[in-house]
């Protein structure tokens, strides 16, 4: 009794996995597709079929072949290859490597960030960039009317919000629906109408921090500040703590580093929250305290990786991407 | 503001080097930018930053007095002719009509100037610090606004009709032409001072050409007043215009500041331009006093705040040598009454930080809080984010990071221009919307790379949209995910070939992205109608009843607008949306007991049969001994008819409870083979 279709192609597809070398292979054509072979066997088998089966037995064996021709093409290929590689080898072709995408600088950096904070138990939170009046100035304690106010240039939308101009806005939404102890950063988008050059854009990356129980000090927020510093800047950094104005801090610092010849560099601003700002979320000012920082996320980027172009950052070529 | 130290020494005994002076005021907040040396006659200059707070800071006398403070060193005052004994200015009078705008305002009739050469050390410190000679009255109102800091005016008296001073709001449509040569078009809520006919001087900000000191002028009448900040601010910001004295004024100056900055004036003009007769003053209205008396300072609230020990008297003498008065209330702290120039001191808040700046920031030890551990909220918005940023980096794409701003054709270039929140006051005309979605800014992107030689761009990123809900409503801001591809899927190496991107690279990214979150209820399903994409190769993207996102080919007729040939591909997924999906503790299903069998179909089918029909057929079959259908195989030409492909399906045959036998697959493959051929039309090769 001859073979069947099904024992055929069980046969082969078994044989198939056992091969090894290109003489393995050739005798697996001869054996199966060869003038002698097994499907022209089958193929002769045809002739003598009724013509009622005729046209579904060419049809299997037909299939069966295309897909024989087809794996053996394919086993020949790996097998020709893997012959001959030790032969060719050459260890100064160039490697193969896998794509790989990266996290923007930008990213990055705020990754690290809040790295060092989420150890110190802070939370990182998020808030909307389009605000009101209310949390960018008002419950900030910064003045309508008053020259403060024109350090927080603005953009407007048509109905009448702004885009937030500093992530400080978060403080107050986080305070207004928590209670103290709290301690949080916000990392976001920021936006004001700078015209843009190397060092300005209208549209930037801040961080903002916050910490409130019933004791945090101002000496409390010096060896937070240091502590942040040292760990993104190395053990050894130069920090130094300059008294300054800000609406919602009070007292209020800037903290400047020194970066060899450029001398000292402002690098944040922060201060203890003023009673105002606790009293605008709810908090009585009498019984909770505790500070606030803000920095710029591009400027601190900048200084870390050598980059003196701002609008590096936002054209994203794919060649200043893969550097980080 | 320029500061020349050789004028603080009238004030203040200062000795070189002047960087110690600069550097210990910085650290008192008096920031000192930079600091130029001055030759012949030598001279030092220092560049300092004034924060708003202290407006008291606008002069050299300020400055002077808070180097005498932080060195405790103590203060000369300059000279002023404050004599009782002069008489009254026949004929004038003022007459002060807006109290609230101007609550105080003097003034001082000097006749018989004679304009000699300025002196030259008026000249000189001007100079240095910025401003030029002009003319010795004018020279010496500018000398006492640095000095003093108490902004001053000098009119022509001669010039002024009526003899008449109004200090009044401006009528609508009265016009006024300024010292600077402009004419301004003044309205009801501008403050003026006027004469008995016309405006003659746009009060606190500029005074009117009419009335300009010249080197004719013989009769001087000096005005002298305390100004309100909020209307200073508002005249000045609406006609753009701005100078030293608004500056000050909107600032806030000094109560006590208008009657010596007047007399010390006075004491220059007499000595220096020799006049004839000085009039007594004229004034109107009061002084504006701090509505805050006295500020109780808390002893306790001291190391509380700043986290140190400071001593009683040094805390006296810090708050005294600032020219507070200070009381002593009892061990437990003090009453303290701040000088008119601090108005900034209205509570004891503010007396701690004084305390801090003067004890000096350097002093203040650092010390860590006790941090006790608090619950983490659950902030999945935050971690949704963070896990998508690195599947996708992992994928091999790109994060970018571009404006959250963009030009109307890019916001137009798809159907949500409608919706999109615009920006009334864009720093660039162009960018004055809010993107509704992230597609321009990526194709941006893309174009970008382009031109500089990457034309394999694999990018993401993860921002904001915004969406108009109605004119009444807040916006809507949605944290949303877009990816492109674009270019090659890889480059061609010595050992492979190269491939294009295409859709089915990108879709294979979503649904490992999806199954990496553990979302498994999703589904794509065909869309006709998005303009972004080119008709037919998009789908939408549901999980649940929601849906998350589109994907597909970007419309060659938005693609050409960033100048981009090659096809395009883009995906966008709405990550709150998604957030409801997230299986955040994935639950383990047991591994398969028994072996799996594969077999495979080839079939001829017309080219518009979906090959996920046939799968879907399939796997209907397969009596539940399917686990899983896929398609390894499609090509059309060579053999196959025009207008039919060839498709291959491996199917697995599983079972749950029993290893499955051959010829018990090989019954069931047989008849789901046949019956595609029915269903299918199809015909095997």
């Amino acid at each position: 009794m001859s073979e069947t279709i099904d024992q055929v192609e069980e046969q082969a597809k078994l044989k198939l996995d056992t091969l090894n070398s290109p003489e393995e292979l050739e005798s697996f054509r001869i054996a199966y597709l060869g003038k002698k072979g097994k499907l022209a066997v089958l193929m002769d088998k045809l002739k003598t079929l009724p013509i009622e089966e005729k046209r579904e037995f060419g049809s299997r064996v037909n299939q069966l072949k295309n897909y024989l021709e087809k794996a053996f093409e394919a086993k020949s290929e790996i097998l020709h290859r893997v012959q001959k590689a030790p032969e060719l080898f050459d260890e100064t072709l160039p490697a193969i490597c896998p794509r790989q995408g990266r996290l923007h600088p930008i990213t990055q950096t705020i990754r690290e960030i809040s790295r060092i904070f989420e150890r110190l138990g802070f939370d990182v939170v998020d808030g909307p960039e389009i605000e009101t009046d209310y949390y960018n100035f008002t419950a900030l304690n910064i003045l309508l009317d008053h020259p403060s106010r024109d350090a927080f240039d603005t953009f407007y939308t048509e109905g009448g919000q702004l885009l937030r101009s500093q992530t400080s806005t978060v403080q107050i939404r986080v305070m207004q629906t928590k209670k103290p102890p709290l301690r949080i950063i916000a990392p976001g988008r920021v936006y004001r109408p700078d015209t843009v050059d190397a060092s300005h854009s209208f549209m930037f990356h801040q961080i903002e921090g916050l910490m409130v129980d019933d004791k945090t000090t101002f000496s409390d927020l010096k060896g937070v500040i240091h502590l942040f510093l040292r760990e993104l800047f190395g053990s050894d950094v130069k920090i130094r703590f300059r008294p300054h104005f800000f609406p919602f801090t009070e007292p209020s610092v800037e903290v400047d580093l020194r970066w060899g010849s450029r001398g000292w560099l402002e690098i944040l601003g922060a201060g203890s929250v003023d009673p105002n700002v606790f009293d605008a979320v709810g908090y009585d000012s009498k019984q909770v305290q505790g500070f606030a920082f803000g920095l710029g996320v591009e400027r601190i980027a900048m200084l870390r990786h050598g980059i003196e172009d701002i609008r590096l950052f936002y054209e994203n070529d794919i060649r200043f991407l893969r550097q980080f | 503001m320029k500061v020349s130290v050789d004028w603080l020494q009238d004030f203040v005994k200062l000795s070189p080097p002047y960087e110690h002076i600069a550097e210990r005021l910085t650290l008192a907040g008096l920031e000192v930018k930079k600091i130029h040396p001055v030759e012949s006659p030598k001279d030092c200059l220092f560049e300092v930053e004034i924060t708003t707070n202290r407006p008291d800071w606008l002069s050299h006398l300020g400055v002077a007095r808070e180097v005498a403070a932080v060195e405790n060193l103590s203060m000369r005052l300059p000279e002023v002719e404050n004599s009782k004994n002069r008489q009254h200015a026949s004929g004038w009078k003022i007459n002060l009509k807006e109290a609230e705008g101007c609550p105080y305002y003097t003034g001082v009739i000097v006749e018989g100037i004679t304009h000699f050469e300025t002196p030259d050390f008026i000249k000189r410190r001007l100079e240095v610090c910025g401003l030029r000679s002009i003319d010795m009255i004018v020279d010496i109102t500018n000398y006492v606004l640095l000095e003093t800091g108490q902004p001053l005016h000098a009119f022509d008296a001669d010039l002024i009709r009526g003899k008449d001073i109004r200090i009044r709001r401006a009528k609508a449509m009265e016009k006024m032409v300024a010292i600077n040569g402009r004419e301004i078009e003044l309205a009801e809520d501008d403050l003026v001072i006027a004469d008995a006919e016309r405006p003659v001087a746009l009060a606190g900000v500029m005074g009117g050409k009419d009335t300009e000191v010249t080197a004719k002028t013989r009769n001087i009448f000096l005005e002298s007043a305390f100004f309100h900040p909020r209307w200073i601010r508002m005249t000045g910001r609406k006609f753009s215009l701005a100078s030293d004295s608004s500056y000050r004024f909107e600032r806030r100056v000094d109560p006590e500041g208008v009657d010596f900055g007047r007399d010390r004036v006075l004491w220059l003009i007499q000595k220096y331009a020799k006049p004839r007769f000085i009039s007594a003053v004229l004034k109107a209205g009061e002084k504006p006093v701090q509505s805050v008396g006295l500020i109780n300072l808390n002893a306790a609230d001291i190391p509380k705040q700043l986290g140190v020990e400071i001593k009683t008297h040094q805390i006296h003498s810090i708050l005294t040598r600032l020219g507070l008065h200070v009381t002593q209330e009892s061990s437990k702290g003090w009453r303290v009454k701040a000088p008119s120039f601090r108005p900034d001191l209205t509570r004891s808040i503010d007396l701690v930080e004084e305390i801090a700046r003067i004890y000096g920031y350097e002093n203040i030890p650092e010390t860590l809080p006790e941090i006790t551990p608090l619950l983490s909220e659950h902030h999945s918005q935050v971690w949704l984010e963070n896990g998508t940023r690195d599947i996708m980096s992992g994928m091999g794409l790109f994060e970018t990071v571009t404006f959250s701003l963009v030009t109307r054709k890019e916001c137009g270039a798809k159907d949500g221009f409608d919706h999109a929140v615009s920006i009334v006051n864009p720093q660039n005309k162009e960018l004055a919307w809010m993107r509704p979605s992230l597609l321009p800014s990526l194709l941006s992107v893309v174009e970008t790379n382009i031109h500089c030689g990457t034309p394999d761009v694999f990018i993401f990123e993860i921002a904001n949209t915004y969406h108009m809900i109605s004119k009444d409503k807040h916006p809507k801001e949605n944290k949303t995910l877009g990816m492109v591809l674009s270019g090659c899927w890889k480059q061609k190496t010595w050992l492979d070939s190269s491939r294009e991107n295409s859709f089915y690279d990108l879709k294979g990214m979503l649904l490992s992205y999806f199954d990496r979150l553990g979302i498994r209820d999703f589904m794509f399903r065909s869309i006709n109608s998005d303009s972004k994409f080119r008709s037919e190769i998009c789908e939408q993207i549901m999980v649940g009843a929601d849906i998350v996102g589109v994907l597909g080919e970007v419309n060659p007729e938005i693609s050409r607008l960033w100048d981009l040939e090659s096809k395009v591909f883009y995906a966008e997924v709405d990550m709150g949306l998604l957030l409801r999906h997230i299986r955040w503790v994935k639950t383990f299903e047991a591994l398969p007991r028994y072996p799996g069998i594969q077999r495979d179909i080839a079939v001829i089918v017309a080219e518009k049969v979906k090959a996920g029909e046939i799968k879907e057929i399939i796997k209907g079959l397969g009596q539940g001994l399917i686990r899983d259908v896929e398609v390894f195989d499609l090509f059309c030409g060579g053999r196959i008819p025009k207008g039919f492909k060839n498709l291959g399906f491996r199917v697995t045959y599983q079972s749950q409870e029993r290893t499955l036998v051959s010829d018990e697959i090989q019954g069931l493959h047989s008849v789901i083979a046949d019956q595609i051929i029915k269903k299918f039309q199809a015909s095997f090769q």
